[in-house]
């Protein structure tokens, strides 16, 4: 055996080290290219020319953007988007605020089962829900022929923004109760009895305590809502029937019924830019008063 | 059996140095404890005997093999994890048979050795349970049969008693002790308890900020500290900072803010060095002043009681001796002198041990 | 905290919310079994009618049948994929953790509808143009990929390294130890991953409805024609199919990992 001193560090085997990541490397390689390389091609697309006769032609244009910034027709769906986007998220954080407040302080063995009915219906497919509203909401359904019943007059619920809002709304209070009930759970209940013994009702300790120390959580679910409404296409479309118009919507029409490629795609990229903006301004917002509440 | 030899072992994580240069030796048969406070780099070197972390620099080797660049599970080294790390979804047979199927045995002679470890450790009829239906000494030995199971070259622990209550601890200790006798396997232990060190260990090393301070047979370690800081790890004592004058015979004079003292000392100590003078708490007497006078190699000191505090069996004062100097002092329980009380202070000047100040 | 009088309000005000979350879900039920073709007050008792026209419908068991085999096989593909990305970026992911992370779970972020219209061109840029089977098969698979990450992650960070260690000092190789070791403690994970996968490719709508074409018509896709024309109870029995899967996925979940490390467990 050889005494002399080693002064380099003793190589892994090669095989090891190249070996451990070819565990990170299929799923990259499909995000990669099923993924990202998809969404740069529709940024490419965006700045073509739009053709009658082809797809699109290989000239690049700034054209589609400036048409759809021009045209107030964009905007008005834009802000209907938005404006679905803002009541959705107000309405579910209204309701799920209690939920989430209720489940976080509930003892362990009933909190399983309270999740249990709070994550079902995320694991139903939002068509099957949309069909359950259908059910209950169309000018025949479930509700109407109540109100029939009892002498009253029926009332549309349904092809209009309050259905829309309705289903929207019932899809994502799961996500805002999960959002806000994990940092409820953070927050030591003994801080709204201390609270309480200083003097505070049950209303103010919960207002000027729990409230401000669960706000991360709020923001947290507020902003996935809110990403969550504007982006989605089946609800709008089937609760919506042809009144309610949205960006998704708009996208896939102009795609595969007008078969204007570079426009459909300049809008989508619009779409991701106003999303960002729109998130931009509230978390700034919030930040603002996050310090100074 | 085969000694486990640790040539110049650095390892380096980023900018922080946790093992610096270490050389040590644990022959064969023996029991050496690595000790120091957590963060010193004890772990660190076990894990890179183990084949966890691979050493920035140096060697280690095994017998007359280098495993510096072995895969852990080519290394032959049977591990006690801190927590045990017993396989929670196999039985205890299960997870002592572990490294003998690894190893290709034969089925009957899995059992047969599973069963006779399980006998030897007294977990005889308990191999069908799951590790979480265990007590806390239970696992305990089951992770210990499952390291020797394999009949490994060396065995490591990794703080093996960390986890268990007091009393077990020390019932454990001596378990351990004759386990490791009986098998008569190398045998490298981490601890920061030093009341364990110097049970169990046949050689104590010290290891503080990952550079290695001394090492030595327990008793060595105690009364013979080589630097300040290991006098200061292992054990309770006073350190008075002092300046060597002279020798008296075989003694060392040194000049203290408290007077003059004499002591053994490191043979390195010369006139005119700057040293630390270490005493320790048991080893001082306390007296009224004015009873039988200076012995001849008992060095007195006279003093003031600042703080008596009641332990039980014994009695721990704070006694100002001058110079700024508080000495600790364990007297006896129902010791009688009173805080305020003048007294005389003596220890043997063969209980007095100077060490060279510097770091080494 | 709340004395009893307050905790009326609470309660009552959730039980509220629960029941506006499981209304629709009980009705489609409710529908199913239902023996006219309405809904209605008082009901006309109960029927099977409406499963043995589901299962006498061509179009129905074709696409239920396609829905299946669609989920069966990008279940395989992403809990293979997730699995082993996520157990490279618990143990190895470095410097680059934070970016690949966002990147694994982006599909979960961006309009499924959008991530549909820009597959359904880059397959025409690509010349497939519909590649039925095989384009859903991908796009459904990158939507799968982040349940099974995100929730085998969850089980991974709190997976004890030390029980691997101890296998290789037993003289396990790095294979046996993942086979005998890791494996079989993170099982749950992994299989819950798999469920949700399933679920939720079973599920997909916006992917499914930009890249399906004749003939490659998932059940839901099939669904929302129908439903643009008729009401009939026919589509409450596929929607009373995948409420029981959902039941079933919820229990076994809640068994294998519990439902509250989906948000808390994750860290």
């Amino acid at each position: 055996m050889s005494v002399a001193e080693a002064t380099v560090a003793p190589a892994r085997p090669a095989g090891r080290v190249s070996g451990r990541h070819l565990l990170i490397l299929p799923a990259l390689a499909v995000l990669v290219v099923f993924f990202v390389a998809p969404y740069l091609n529709l940024l490419l697309i965006s700045v073509m020319t739009p053709s009658p006769r082809a797809a699109y032609l290989r000239v690049l244009t700034l054209d589609n953007y400036a048409r759809l910034v021009r045209d107030p027709f964009t905007w008005s769906v834009v802000w209907h988007t938005m404006w679905l986007g803002m009541a959705t998220t107000a309405l579910s954080l209204v309701l799920a605020y209690p939920l989430a407040y209720h489940l976080a302080r509930s003892p362990r063995g009933a909190r399983g089962a309270l999740m249990v009915l709070v994550i079902s219906p995320l694991l139903v497919g939002v068509l099957i829900r949309t069909y359950g509203w259908m059910i209950l909401l169309q000018d025949t359904g479930l509700i109407n022929q109540l109100l029939r019943a009892l002498g009253l007059r029926t009332v549309p619920l349904m092809y209009n923004n309050l259905g829309v809002l309705i289903g929207l709304t019932h899809v994502f209070i799961p996500f805002m109760v999960l959002s806000i009930a994990g940092t409820i759970q953070g927050v030591d209940p003994e801080l709204e009895l201390a609270a309480r013994s200083l003097g505070a009702g049950a209303w103010r300790a919960f207002w000027r305590v729990t409230f401000p120390l669960s706000l991360p959580g709020v923001i947290a679910g507020t902003v996935l809502v809110f990403v969550l409404t504007v982006s989605s296409y089946v609800i709008p479309s089937l609760l919506g029937g042809f009144t309610v118009l949205t960006i998704p919507i708009l996208v896939v029409r102009t795609i595969t019924e007008l078969f204007n490629w570079p426009g459909g795609s300049a809008l989508a990229i619009l779409f991701f830019a106003i999303t960002l903006g729109a998130l931009w301004v509230y978390l700034r917002l919030a930040g603002r008063t996050g310090r100074t509440t | 059996m085969a000694s486990l030899r640790l040539q110049g072992l650095t390892k380096r994580f980023g900018d922080v140095v946790a093992v610096h240069e270490l050389t040590l030796e644990v022959p064969s048969g023996e029991l050496v404890a690595l000790l120091g406070p957590s963060g010193c780099g004890k772990t660190t070197t076990l894990r890179m005997v183990a084949g966890f972390d691979v050493p920035t620099r140096g060697r280690i080797v095994l017998g007359d093999r280098d495993i510096t660049a072995d895969p852990p599970e080519r290394r032959d080294c049977g591990m006690v994890f801190q927590h045990y790390a017993l396989f929670p979804h196999l039985t205890v047979e299960q997870n002592v048979a572990f490294g003998l199927e690894m190893r290709g045995l034969r089925r009957p002679d899995v059992e047969r050795r599973v069963g006779e470890i399980l006998e030897r450790v007294g977990l005889g009829g308990l191999g069908r349970r799951y590790p979480r239906q265990l007590s806390g000494g239970q696992q305990q030995r089951t992770a210990l049969a499952r390291a020797l199971v394999i009949s490994p070259r060396v065995l490591l622990l990794d703080e093996p008693l960390a986890n268990l209550d007091a009393k077990l601890r020390e019932e454990m200790r001596f378990y351990i002790r004759s386990l490791q006798r009986e098998f008569h396997i190398t045998t490298l232990y981490v601890t920061h308890d030093q009341a364990e060190a110097l049970v169990l260990a046949d050689r104590v090393a010290v290891l503080m900020n990952g550079r290695l301070q001394q090492v030595g047979a327990p008793e060595e370690i105690y009364h013979r500290p080589r630097t300040p800081a290991v006098a200061a790890f292992i054990g309770l004592t006073n350190l008075l900072p002092g300046r060597v004058t002279g020798r008296s015979g075989e003694r060392l004079v040194l000049e203290t803010p408290a007077g003059t003292v004499r002591a053994a000392g490191a043979p390195d100590l010369r006139e005119g060095m700057e040293a630390m003078l270490s005493v320790r708490p048991e080893h001082i007497e306390l007296d009224r002043p004015g009873e039988p006078a200076s012995r001849d190699g008992v060095n007195r000191l006279r003093g003031v009681v600042q703080e008596r505090t009641f332990l039980g069996s014994l009695i721990d004062f704070r006694v100002d001796v001058g110079g700024g100097v508080l000495l600790r002092v364990q007297g006896r329980g129902g010791a009688p002198q009173r805080v305020g009380e003048q007294v005389s202070v003596s220890f043997d000047t063969t209980a007095a041990w100077a060490l060279p100040r510097r770091e080494g | 905290m709340l004395r009893r009088g307050e905790r009326v309000w609470l309660n009552a005000a959730v039980a509220l919310v629960y029941a506006f979350l499981l209304a629709p879900i009980v009705i489609v039920v409710l529908a199913a079994l239902n023996a006219g073709a309405y809904l209605r007050f008082p009901p006309e008792g109960l029927s099977l009618r409406w499963f043995v026209a589901f299962a006498q419908s061509r179009s129905f068991t074709r696409s239920l049948a396609f829905s299946l085999k669609l989920a069966a096989t990008a279940t395989v593909l992403s809990t293979v994929l997730g699995t082993m990305a996520s157990l490279w970026l618990v143990r190895f992911g470095g410097r680059l953790r934070t970016t690949l992370r966002i990147l694994l779970t982006a599909p979960l972020a961006v309009p499924g509808i959008l991530t549909g219209i820009a597959l359904l061109i880059f397959f025409y840029a690509l010349g497939w143009g519909k590649t039925g089977f095989g384009g859903l098969v991908i796009g459904h698979t990158l939507i799968c990929i982040p349940y099974v990450f995100l929730i085998t992650s969850a089980v991974l960070v709190r997976f004890d390294q030390s029980l691997e260690e101890a296998a290789r000092n037993l003289g396990a190789s790095p294979f046996a130890t993942f086979r005998r070791v890791t494996l079989p403690l993170i099982k749950g994970g992994v299989i819950s991953g798999a469920i949700f996968a399933f679920v939720t490719s079973y599920d997909e709508f916006n992917i499914s409805l930009l890249l399906s074409g004749v003939g490659n018509t998932p059940l839901p896709i099939q669904l929302f024609d129908y439903l643009r024309f008729s009401f009939d109870p026919t589509a409450a029995v596929a929607g009373t199919i995948s409420i029981a899967m959902a039941v079933v996925v919820v229990l076994l979940t809640q068994r294998l990992v519990g439902l509250e490390s989906l948000y808390m467990g994750g860290g």
